[in-house]
């Protein structure tokens, strides 16, 4: 058969109602070998080229279209690209059966069609037998789909909602199973007798059912708030928590209530559950707390630690520049020592150990202090006689200075008194000149008592020697 | 239609069972045609310890015409592009010698060998080409240091 005869082939095969062969669920494995290399399925209707390459039908006849080039009655084979001119749909016997008998699942599965068959047998089982098959829907109005087999009894479209007779709720016609009633009788009375398929007996609240315990019918929707006050409906004690194994109908469990020791002693275990509670609650805040405690007292330690190295070192160093080197070299050894137990000892004698070392150098830093004091005090003690003694010298000097000058001057003041009193008093001239003169006999004196006496004409202040010295 | 039906066979193919060093992903989960492809650079190749993406477009007309194969980490080798596209010569993807039998886990498998023996003679970039025939050890150094800077493992 030549590439025209082959695609004219097409337009004769070509059919509506086939399945898609191709989309099928293969169910068993098959040979890789039975594979078309153009779709990779299991070989649908194939055809053998020259090279005795097989593909199907189809697949070749794309791959023609695709490949041929137009003016050649040649293309290349798709696996081999051997030019080709001739095909031939006579393919092995043993090859087609093989690929016919491969298992695959319906194509209505989803719709609730549980069939494997062959895949040879596939087109007849969906056009036959399948009841899931969805078939457009008698009514030409409706453009729903429907299944198969619930077209079976009438040919009618089961697209209407009605109504369902007991929860009043708007069902679609074909959710209802339809019972073998004669197609005569009226919606009505098939809406009353069927037995529903999935909402009557699932769905519908408005079913009724019995309760287990009392044995009452009752409406499904009711069913809940029914078991909670059936007087039948046998229940724990109240006190089954505390261990009050008692299980009774609900109708006696007053009677065992009042007599049951469990339940009056009830508050109390109540009271201390919550207790507990609390307290536990508190433990745990508590736990917390002291966590974080420890972890800030072990951050400390550690500093103190390496503080405590640090200052060591330095301590070693300054001490030599100090001047209690002695004092400073037994602290040191102390220091030693402790820090030579700091590993063998626990952190708290460790710690305890520093503060000790730490007072006692502050004792001694307190004696060191004192000490100096007293020696600052003697050395100013010290200065301050000597002082004391210079100034003693330099004020009997001075004296020494006053009193020569004074007797220099003596002789001088003593001629200007008399020319005065000679001026004033002329009477007392006498008396003064002699007195006068005593006084200057006797001017080395150390008494000054001879100045006032002097009288007014002198104004010299008592005992100011000094004074009177250096204002002359 | 047909080529969606044997595109999502064979990648559901090539998750399933992946050939050695190759991991196939979907570059966006509602496009069948372009794939994104992880490869190990293959051992004992100057290509090894990398992991090199690789785009592969396949065309609507799959399986009667070829996919196309661009590396999108960047490679030193004499087959593969050095610009942008990293388009990679490969000779079984060449519109006149594809065949429709030929399978996508083939033509990676095909790549990654090319990894591993680089064809000069079939060269795209001839100076690569040439130095991979007359100083293959300033080759290797270069190959992989690419490697190393551009198909780290990140």
């Amino acid at each position: 058969m030549n590439i025209q005869d082959f695609m004219a082939l097409e337009a004769d095969s070509s059919h509506d109602e086939l399945i898609d062969l191709r989309s099928l669920d293969f169910v068993s494995s098959y040979d890789s070998h039975l594979m078309c290399p153009i779709c990779h399925c299991p070989l649908i209707e194939p055809a053998r080229l020259q090279c005795d390459h097989v593909f199907c039908q189809k697949c070749l006849r794309s791959a023609i279209t695709t490949f041929r080039s137009a003016d050649t009655d040649e293309f290349p084979c798709p696996s081999c690209r051997t030019p080709t001119s001739q095909i031939s749909t006579s393919v092995p016997r043993l090859l087609i059966n093989m690929c016919e008998e491969i298992q695959v699942r319906c194509p209505f599965a989803t719709e609730g069609c549980q069939e494997v068959v062959p895949r040879g047998h596939i087109q007849s089982h969906v056009d036959k037998y399948c009841g899931y098959r969805l078939i457009p829907c008698p009514d030409e109005d409706c453009e729903k789909m429907s299944r198969k087999k619930d077209l079976q009894v009438e040919q009618r479209c089961m697209h209407s909602y009605c109504r369902c007779s007991r929860c009043e709720e708007d069902i679609m016609e074909q959710d209802y199973e339809v019972s073998n009633a004669p197609a005569l009788f009226n919606l009505e009375t098939i809406l009353i007798n069927c037995v529903s398929q999935e909402h009557d007996k699932e769905l519908c609240p408005s079913l009724e059912t019995t309760c287990v315990d009392c044995g009452t019918t009752i409406p499904q929707r009711n069913l809940k708030k029914h078991i909670e006050t059936c007087p039948e409906v046998v229940s724990p004690c109240m006190a089954s928590k505390y261990g009050c194994t008692a299980k009774i109908r609900r109708a006696e469990i007053a009677t065992h209530e009042q007599s049951c020791p469990l339940v009056s002693i009830g508050p109390y275990f109540e009271a201390q559950n919550t207790r507990l509670n609390s307290l536990e609650l508190k433990m745990r805040h508590l736990q917390q707390r002291n966590e974080i405690f420890e972890d800030g007292l072990s951050n400390i330690r550690s500093t103190l630690l390496e503080s405590a190295r640090a200052t060591g070192g330095n301590r070693g160093g300054r001490s030599a520049t100090e001047n209690d080197r002695s004092q400073h070299g037994r602290v040191d050894d102390d220091e030693s020592a402790n820090s030579s137990n700091v590993f063998s000892s626990n952190a708290t004698t460790y710690l305890l150990s520093l503060h000790e070392s730490l007072r006692e150098e502050v004792s001694q830093m307190s004696h060191a202090l004192t000490d100096l004091d007293a020696r600052a005090s003697m050395t100013i003690m010290n200065e301050c006689l000597r002082i004391k003694e210079d100034m003693a010298h330099t004020n009997a000097a001075v004296n020494s200075v006053r009193m020569q000058v004074q007797w220099l001057m003596n002789p001088r003041l003593h001629n200007g008194a008399r020319a005065g009193g000679m001026r004033t008093n002329a009477s007392t001239a006498g008396n003064d000149t002699t007195r006068s003169q005593l006084t200057s006999t006797s001017a080395p004196g150390p008494s000054n008592a001879a100045g006032p006496s002097l009288g007014p004409i002198r104004p010299r202040r008592p005992s100011d020697s000094g004074r009177e010295g250096t204002k002359l | 239609m047909g080529s969606q039906k044997r595109i999502a066979k064979e990648l559901s193919e090539l998750t399933a069972s992946p050939p050695d060093g190759i991991t196939v992903t979907l570059l966006d989960e509602a496009n069948l045609y372009e794939w994104k492809v992880l490869m190990e650079g293959p051992e004992g190749s100057p290509y090894q310890g990398g992991i090199f993406q690789i785009r592969l477009v396949l065309p609507t007309e799959y399986p009667f015409k070829p996919p196309t194969v661009s590396f999108a980490t960047k490679i030193y080798h004499p087959n593969v592009t050095n610009d942008d596209k990293g388009s990679m010569c490969l000779g079984m993807l060449r519109p006149d010698e594809w065949k429709p039998s030929s399978k996508i886990g083939a033509v990676l498998e095909f790549a990654r060998q090319l990894l591993a023996e680089p064809m000069p003679d079939d060269a795209i970039e001839g100076r690569i080409a040439e130095q991979y025939k007359n100083d293959n050890k300033r080759y290797d150094e270069i190959a992989r240091e690419w490697t190393r800077k551009h198909a780290n493992k990140t």
